[in-house]
């Protein structure tokens, strides 16, 4: 099986951009912590109403436009009204309001609807990394330069995170057992051996640790551990509150020595792991970055 | 040189993700012939970022393989004729819509499949989804193009607008730069024309209206609207990728899609038979299927399940239990499991004897998901009035699919996992897989030149048959197998088979066996098959079969394992039904 590949002392460059033109927050010569929030701004919320005004108003779609009270782009609240129409001298009033706070997105004068988007949300990027920004990226984010060991692994679950980096097993042929996973690995970075065990997962996931690394994990006890299988090699976005990273593949495989041994070299710093995974798109391999 | 005078040999090029296979074909006296195939990594992607260097290093390694001149003044020799097909990008993504599901959603959906299109997500009213959550998913799931359909001539106006307005709405991006414009096709209504358009160059997409792919509810018209995806292909999707300008610049045939060529090579070749014909593409992240039944062709596909990239993903559709039933060995699930996971991370170069019955597992049940799809796309035209006679109901003549196995002449496996193991390997997954009733001749594209010899039917289309027909397609075996089951070990059929040169022979076949009888690659000989009384070969029940048939390299195959194929617990009698064709063939008594 191939090896997982890493990189020591070497200049890291991690691009950190929100997915949106916002607001950059730092500048570049500016050094940076791992929680430091690089760039933030709004994402088009995804919550899209369909309003049918005519049958509100009770008149044909071609004549909404003249009952219209907001136009293409005006902002509303839940409940204003945002149509309405008159008739027998005012004597019987019907109106039509907005079912969310948001923004008139589109008015269709032949089907006598709109589609009103909700408020935008917030978004914003930290730097992951401890390091130095050295580009910033207009309305975007910053490139955040550092120097440490990276590590590739093969696949992993479960978003950017840091933590202390613990090593819990004595041997890289171990396996990372329920009964390993301690009360003191809260919020750490747990290195395991050959596997991690189903139940160790849990464990770990419950204690609130932030995230193993491990030679390999079984298929089986991922699926379980997610609660679906996956599909197509892209993850990332798991909400399990902890990030797996197999260094090997799936099932049993000791963790490579040269990989076990760099990693315990650094036992007790700060490090930075990234669970995503994209195996045929972009091939973006999960990765841990110990900072010099 | 041709009637026309101009040279006969051909460079024929197809791009994919990772490879960009070149082909010579020259014409030798009366007979045209592969000179030579050579493969070079495609190079669209970075550091090289330009695809005439991958078409370049092909070429160049294929000059030397047949001491010809192909690459002269940096581009391929004006000696011969340079056609090519290209499914870099992972192929053409799309996305259509229509305003009714099953008519001309489903309509605009068939005219992307048979354009060659990687179809992403259909949108229509019937959708259960919200507005905003298909507004979302166009947005999120930038699309090459976008195929617009709805309401046939003189229908519905104002639901066509309204989708119109949906997708304009979405201000969808296509996926390779922002910074151009998405493709958007109209071909519904016609007098929905003009408003719809309108509506859509509001938000900056490039549109062009067609023929309405639905013009009457009892009629499709697939032509108009295919022609305008390839069109769009060559203007606006693939010229965007690093190199594309120059390369069209270079062919004397316009670009088009490999699914496309492949889809115009199989339609010609079931034309030419008079046959009805099934083909099934297993690649690395998606199965597509061909068919052609009555002249009708149709081409469905389903992403993101192959064999490398797509494997789990058949595991999740699936079930790992139904992989696991065609493993003919004992192996845990976990063991399982863990080799299709790595299967997908690692993609292994070589894979291990158990690896590759997983492999070929999944691949039977990736065939089998695939089908089911292609039954939907292969159907009549939906939303039409049929008045069904008592004589109709009984005799099933209104299926809801052309597929139908037992009128299947032709059976045809593309992909790795039938070129690369043995030949026994490859029919027995085939047959597993589609369990073919009656008469079937089961064949593969060993050479893997289906999209070469598309684009060279369109040019010269007298050398793409023969070739076809003498190096493209591996003739594996004729099969004969029952529509049917019976009681394990009664005899299901009485075999007689008449040589070419007279000389007779026979044999009886047990149910649950599966035999071969020697007949050579192309030899003809005369069958007589007795079926037991309820059994089907296609005559109708228990009637007796006689035809023609043709030998492969396995011989005929007699399938006796019934129909539908229930898959046994016992491992060994999978090992039985794979040892009987990995074999020597048995002789006929």
């Amino acid at each position: 099986m191939e090896k997982s590949r890493f990189e020591r002392d070497t200049w890291i460059r991690k691009t950190r951009r929100i997915s949106t033109q916002g607001q950059v927050l730092v500048k570049t010569g500016d050094l940076v912590k791992p929680e430091t929030v690089v760039a933030k701004g709004t994402v088009v919320n995804p919550d899209v109403r369909k309003v049918i005004i005519y049958g509100q108003l009770d008149i044909d779609p071609d004549e909404v436009e003249r009952y219209m009270l907001k136009e293409e782009g005006d902002e509303v609240k839940k409940d204003e009204v945002i149509a309405i129409h008159r008739s027998f001298f005012g004597r019987s009033t019907r109106v039509c309001r907005s079912p969310i706070d948001g923004t008139i997105m589109s008015f269709s004068k032949s089907s006598g609807s709109v589609l009103i988007r909700g408020m935008p949300i917030a978004v914003e990027v930290k730097a992951h990394v401890p390091g130095k920004v050295v580009e910033t990226i207009p309305g975007e984010g910053a490139v955040v330069e550092s120097k440490g060991t990276l590590i590739q692994g093969r696949f992993g679950v479960g978003g950017e995170t840091v933590g202390e980096l613990v090593i819990a097993v004595a041997r890289r042929d171990e396996a990372l057992t329920e009964e390993l996973i301690t009360n003191e690995l809260k919020g750490k970075i747990i290195v395991g051996g050959s596997i991690v065990t189903i139940d160790a997962l849990r464990r770990a996931a419950s204690l609130g640790v932030n995230g193993i690394v491990v030679g390999g994990l079984d298929q089986k006890d991922l699926t379980d551990f997610l609660g679906y299988e996956i599909g197509l090699g892209v993850t990332g976005k798991e909400e399990t509150g902890l990030t797996v990273i197999t260094t090997e593949g799936f099932g049993p495989h000791s963790m490579e020595e040269e990989t076990f041994h760099l990693l315990k070299s650094y036992e007790g710093k700060q490090v930075s792991i990234d669970g995503s995974t994209q195996i045929r798109t972009r091939m973006l391999r999960p990765e841990v970055i110990i900072p010099s | 040189m041709d009637s026309k005078g101009k040279n006969e040999t051909y460079l024929i090029v197809d791009i994919d993700d990772s490879l960009t296979k070149a082909v010579l074909i020259d014409r030798i006296g009366e007979d045209y012939k592969i000179m030579g195939i050579s493969e070079a990594p495609t190079t669209v992607d970075p550091p090289t970022l330009d695809v005439t260097v991958g078409v370049e290093r092909a070429s160049n390694d294929l000059g030397r393989k047949t001491s010809k001149q192909i690459w002269e003044a940096k581009r391929p020799s004006r000696v011969q004729r340079f056609l090519c097909s290209s499914n870099t990008g992972g192929g053409l993504y799309m996305m259509v819509a229509g305003v009714t599901g099953m008519i001309s959603a489903e309509s605009a959906q068939r005219a992307a499949l048979g354009a060659g299109a990687l179809l992403i997500d259909v949108f229509s009213f019937s959708d259960p989804r919200p507005d905003f959550e298909m507004i979302e998913t166009m947005r999120s799931m930038k699309p090459d193009m976008f195929l617009v359909a709805g309401g046939i001539d003189g229908g519905a106006v104002n639901q066509v607008l309204e989708m119109a307005h949906l997708i304009g709405a979405a201000d969808m991006k296509p996926r390779f730069g922002a910074q151009f414009q998405l493709p958007a096709i109209f071909a519904g209504n016609i007098e929905a024309r003009k408003r719809v358009l309108d509506v859509l160059s509001e938000r900056k997409y490039a549109v062009q209206a067609v023929d309405n792919v639905r013009p009457a509810i009892e009629r499709e018209n697939l032509g108009p609207a295919k022609e305008a995806i390839y069109d769009s292909f060559r203007q606006h999707v693939i010229i965007h990728s690093p190199g594309y300008e120059k390369l069209a610049s270079w062919v004397d045939e316009p670009l088009v899609p490999t699914q496309a060529a492949i889809g115009n090579i199989l339609y010609s070749y079931s034309m030419e038979r008079k046959a009805n014909l099934l083909a099934v593409d297993v690649g690395g992240t998606t199965t597509d299927i061909y068919s052609v039944y009555n002249g009708v062709f149709n081409r469905s596909l389903n992403a993101d399940i192959g064999l490398t990239y797509g494997i789990s993903n058949i595991m999740k559709m699936a079930g790992v239990e139904k992989i696991m039933r065609w493993i003919p060995k004992e192996m845990g699930e976990r063991e399982v499991r863990n080799i299709i996971g790595n299967m997908m991370v690692l993609q292994p170069a070589s894979l291990t004897p158990d690896e590759v019955l997983v492999q070929q597992a999944a691949a039977r049940e990736a065939i089998r998901l695939a089908v089911e799809n292609h039954e939907g796309i292969a159907s009549r035209l939906k939303g039409v009035k049929i008045v069904r006679t008592i004589a109709d109901i009984f005799g099933q003549t209104l299926e809801p699919t052309y597929l139908d196995l037992m009128k299947t002449r032709v059976i045809i496996g593309r992909g790795k996992i039938f070129t690369q193991d043995q030949v026994s390997d490859a029919a027995i997954v085939l047959l597993d897989a589609l369990q073919p009733e009656g008469v079937t001749e089961i064949m593969v594209d060993k050479l893997d030149v289906m999209p070469h010899l598309g684009m060279l039917l369109k040019t010269n289309p007298e050398a793409a048959k023969q070739i076809l027909l003498r190096e493209g397609l591996s003739r594996l075996a004729t099969c004969v197998a029952f529509r049917g089951r019976s009681t394990k070990g009664q005899v299901t059929m009485k075999v007689k088979i008449t040589r070419s040169d007279g000389a007779t022979s026979g044999c009886e076949v047990r149910f649950g066996e599966l035999k071969t009888i020697a007949l050579g690659r192309g030899e003809k000989a005369m069958l007589e098959v007795i079926p037991r009384r309820g059994l089907d070969l296609g005559m109708g029940r228990g009637r007796t079969l006689e035809t023609e048939v043709i030998g492969g390299k396995l011989g005929l195959i007699l399938d006796a394992r019934g129909r539908p194929l229930n898959v046994p617990a016992e491992k060994d009698i999978l090992v039985r039904w794979r040892s009987s064709l990995t074999g020597e063939q048995q002789p006929s008594s």
